[in-house]
């Protein structure tokens, strides 16, 4: 088509609606061979449903889809993928039970001249693909038992094993650590010049001005903007998902180098997924009430143990812990909680929510006991903490009866910050906050992590979001292996040093 | 686009309601049907006499009562195969302690009660605290209780013969096969109609409950909420345990009787009474309201299929559908 280049697939004129609501509205759009589109805008303004739509797994739209030109109706995912296109869902959709390598081959597993399973090529295909793409994996190892940035990389194998000529990534790398993000896209870049299709939504800026060709922007279901993606700045594509000016997205806070001591940690041994070679000699740090402290580190580095095993909710621990002037062993998240800690989960489906209960008993779950009056619990009093601290976190939803699950992913975080802050909590320690969510419930929960800082409460955020760490945070911490490996402030440090200090040396994945 | 949104909005809303009701309407469909199909005598329709429809409720107040419990322990995403056992076991213990070894009613009523809780107890802390899962617990407390029940009665049912010397029961448990109000309403049906009320009151506004739902909704959730979710499980273990108990008290008083056969297969009927009655078997979403219907629509079934003489067999066909579509019409419910 225009440059010459052969268009994949294109989409024409894409209708769509839930009910009265128009989720996509006559969106035109098309992938060409060898490129990477990226496909940018808020949750809820259509992406997810374009891409439903694109991979046959929603069938009643209007429009038309071409393949190499040609018009078709798919009637299922498995009519996409037959026809090239591949979806890498944002919840994974393996199976826990079984083994990297049997997730891969699920449903068309090789099979031996006895028609029984061939476990060995199975095994030397997987271990074939995983060095293609560069993933370290043992494929004998179960889906359920690998973190979620290591299924999100089986999930991508999976789909590249499909010969797909067209590859929707729908937030890759939401769970990936930095460096893992360096070898994705190592892959991405192969498949483009093997001439595959990609593409891409994503939430983080810098992520498409290093891989995306061209992008589109889209808000409430329309296509409101196209860029060439190499010389598109933040700002542009911000202000087009957005449809005005963006405020500064990190509200900067009273930095608190004098607040009291809340929390000292001394050489803590963290039980971790996979330990090193050589026995750790822990983590030690401290944070100050009104500050913000960041953890950086890959995945492996021992971020989410630490936060884990501070809560109670991790293994057994060595070490010890200082919490506001004495010793503390919390025996489980109950206690942590009774102590003034809070914990946000870094998977809220998983962990954080249930997904359709209430807004109401989401909020208010930690704090029922101490609403109750003896046991008993008070309708008017139980929907009253949960209506205010919803409207204090700005919380976008229609009834605080609603299920969660009606909510933008934003929201929902917000659901979780705000169980958490009715304990009135001192230390909040958050794992990936703003994953999955889109830019400006990002900057409004920048801005109440600032307020609690300011408010006098302690704040130690993991995250694999460099931007976010030196964004928000007073100081990060490096971990690496189970370690404290570097300190920064980042009034002096920047992006590149953070990720030059969780590397360090090659640390194997 | 606003009024369609509105219409859509409220159309959603009516929907919701009938499914959050669905066991109620469903009650109704099944009492209505009733009568359309109940035989008369004199004029007068046999399933509608006060007669017959407190007898519907006092059959069903032992698999109710059973069934309350069970409601508990499904909330949280448990089951508890064990309770049909546990009925067998508490009416044996009635009979031998009131007969055998001339206990008052009350300390007999209090150790049965205590072994049922006891029993329910110790289930959940093999559960909560052991990670087993619930089905093979119970599983393996149902064989254990029918084999204490075995024990306890030395293999055969132990008749209750009521008066004042030894090896006599207080004429008071008697009363449990008794009508009172003008011998009106039955006192199982009483006892069951309690029992669900502070259930319903208890799951409604107790911080307890919220924990139940929680747990049921999502548990690692719940735990990193504070939720203390292993005492939680096992309070609701404790919970079934005793309900069931009760139950098999009022089986041992209706029936003259203990015997370590008894209950046979209730398990699977509450289980259907909760099931009927909207509680999903994931957890998480359901009430008592719902089960306590749940088991009145499987009452009513049952009464008018006897009412008309159905044969025994065609009846537990019939039942089986009635199972199957409630469920399967709970899967349309919109999430």
């Amino acid at each position: 088509m225009d440059n010459g280049v052969a268009s994949l697939v294109g989409l024409v004129r894409i209708s769509k609606s839930y009910g009265g609501v128009r989720a996509c509205r006559e969106v035109d759009l098309t992938v060409r061979a060898g490129e990477v589109h990226a496909l940018l805008g808020e949750n809820g303004a259509g992406k997810s449903t374009l891409m439903r739509v694109l991979s046959g797994d929603l069938t009643d739209y209007t429009g038309t889809i071409t393949v190499g030109d040609r018009p078709v109706r798919f009637h299922g995912p498995a009519d996409a993928q037959r026809a090239g296109i591949a979806m890498i869902h944002q919840e994974l959709d393996l199976v826990p039970g079984l083994s990297v390598a049997e997730n891969i081959f699920l449903g068309r597993e090789p099979r031996t001249r006895l028609r029984t399973l061939d476990r060995r090529a199975m095994l030397r295909e997987t271990r074939t693909l995983l060095r293609r793409t560069g993933i370290d994996l043992d494929p004998r190892r179960q889906v359920g038992e690998l973190r979620t940035g290591e299924q999100q990389l089986v999930s991508i194998a999976k789909a590249l094993s499909l010969d797909a000529k067209v590859l929707i990534m729908d937030e890759p790398t939401s769970a990936l650590s930095s460096a893992e993000v360096d070898r994705m896209f190592t892959v991405i870049a192969e498949l483009r010049r093997a001439g595959a299709g990609i593409v891409y939504i994503s939430h983080r800026m810098d992520e498409i001005g290093r891989i995306a060709d061209r992008a589109t922007v889209l808000r409430n279901g329309c296509v409101v903007a196209e860029f060439d993606a190499r010389d598109m700045t933040a700002d542009q594509a911000a202000e087009a998902m957005i449809g005005r000016p963006v405020r500064a997205m990190f509200t900067t806070h009273e930095t608190a180098d004098t607040g009291e001591q809340l929390l000292e940690v001394r050489d803590l041994v963290v039980p971790r997924s996979r330990p090193g070679r050589r026995d750790p000699a822990g983590i030690s740090l401290t944070v100050r009430r009104g500050e913000i402290v960041g953890l950086a580190g890959l995945l492996g580095s021992g971020r989410t143990e630490l936060l884990e095993t501070l809560f109670g909710a991790g293994g057994r621990r060595r070490g010890s812990v200082i919490f506001k002037g004495r010793p503390v062993r919390p025996r489980g998240p109950r206690s942590a909680i009774r102590l003034g800690m809070v914990y946000m989960p870094e998977d809220r489906r998983i962990s954080g929510l249930a997904l359709d209960h209430s807004v109401l008993a989401n909020t208010v779950l930690s704090v029922v006991d101490r609403i109750a009056r003896l046991g008993v619990v008070s309708r008017r009093r139980e929907a009253g903490a949960a209506t205010r601290i919803v409207r204090d976190l700005s919380v976008k939803l229609a009834s605080v009866r609603d299920p969660v699950s009606a909510l933008s992913g934003g929201n929902q975080q917000k659901v979780v910050l705000g169980r958490m802050l009715l304990t009135e909590p001192d230390l909040l320690l958050l794992d990936e906050p703003t994953r999955g969510v889109d830019v400006g419930a990002k900057a409004e929960i920048y801005h109440l992590l600032g307020q609690a800082a300011q408010r006098g409460m302690g704040v130690l955020l993991a995250s694999s979001e460099l931007a976010e760490l030196v964004g928000v945070c007073d100081r990060v911490i490096v971990l690496r292996g189970g370690r404290d490996v570097a300190e920064l402030r980042t009034e002096q440090a920047g992006e590149a040093d953070l990720l030059a200090a969780s590397m360090g040396e090659v640390v194997p994945l | 686009m606003t009024t369609d949104f509105v219409a859509e909005t409220r159309r959603a809303s009516v929907r919701s309601m009938v499914f959050r009701f669905q066991s109620l309407f469903g009650l109704v469909a099944v009492f209505v049907a009733a009568i359309v199909f109940s035989p008369s005598r004199d004029g007068e329709l046999l399933f509608l006499t006060s007669d017959n429809l407190f007898n519907v409720v006092r059959a069903v107040s032992e698999i109710g009562i059973i069934a309350v419990g069970m409601t508990f322990v499904i909330l949280i995403g448990g089951i508890d195969l064990s309770v049909g056992a546990m009925l067998g076991l508490a009416a044996v213990g009635s009979a031998v302690l009131l007969v055998e070894n001339d206990f008052g009613l009350v300390p007999a009523v209090l150790v049965v009660l205590a072994v049922g809780l006891g029993f329910g107890l110790l289930q959940g802390v093999a559960s909560a605290v052991f990670g087993i899962q619930a089905f093979i617990v119970t599983l393996a407390g149902l064989q254990i209780a029918r084999g204490l029940a075995r024990i306890w009665s030395g293999g055969q049912g132990v008749a209750i013969a009521y008066g004042e010397g030894p090896g006599e029961a207080p004429i008071a448990f008697s009363l449990l096969g008794e009508r009172t109000f003008n011998g009106l309403v039955p006192i199982p049906a009483l006892i069951f109609v309690v029992v669900a009320v502070l259930a319903v009151l208890f799951l409604r506004g107790t911080a307890f409950s919220r924990h139940v739902y929680a747990i049921g909704g999502n548990e690692k959730a719940a735990r990193l909420s504070g939720v203390p979710v292993t005492r939680v499980k096992i309070v609701v273990f404790g919970i079934c345990g005793l309900l069931a108990a009760l139950a098999g008290i009022i089986h041992a008083g209706q029936l003259n009787q203990g015997s370590p056969n008894d209950g046979l297969g209730y398990e699977l009927d509450a289980i259907a009474a909760v099931v009927v009655g909207g509680t999903s078997l994931a957890g998480g979403r359901g009430s008592v309201v719902g089960t306590v219907a749940g088991a009145l629509l499987l009452g009513v079934l049952n009464n008018i299929l006897a009412l008309n003489s159905v044969d025994t067999n065609v009846q537990l066909l019939i039942k089986g559908l009635v199972i199957v579509v409630a469920a399967g019409l709970q899967r349309l419910r919109p999430s």
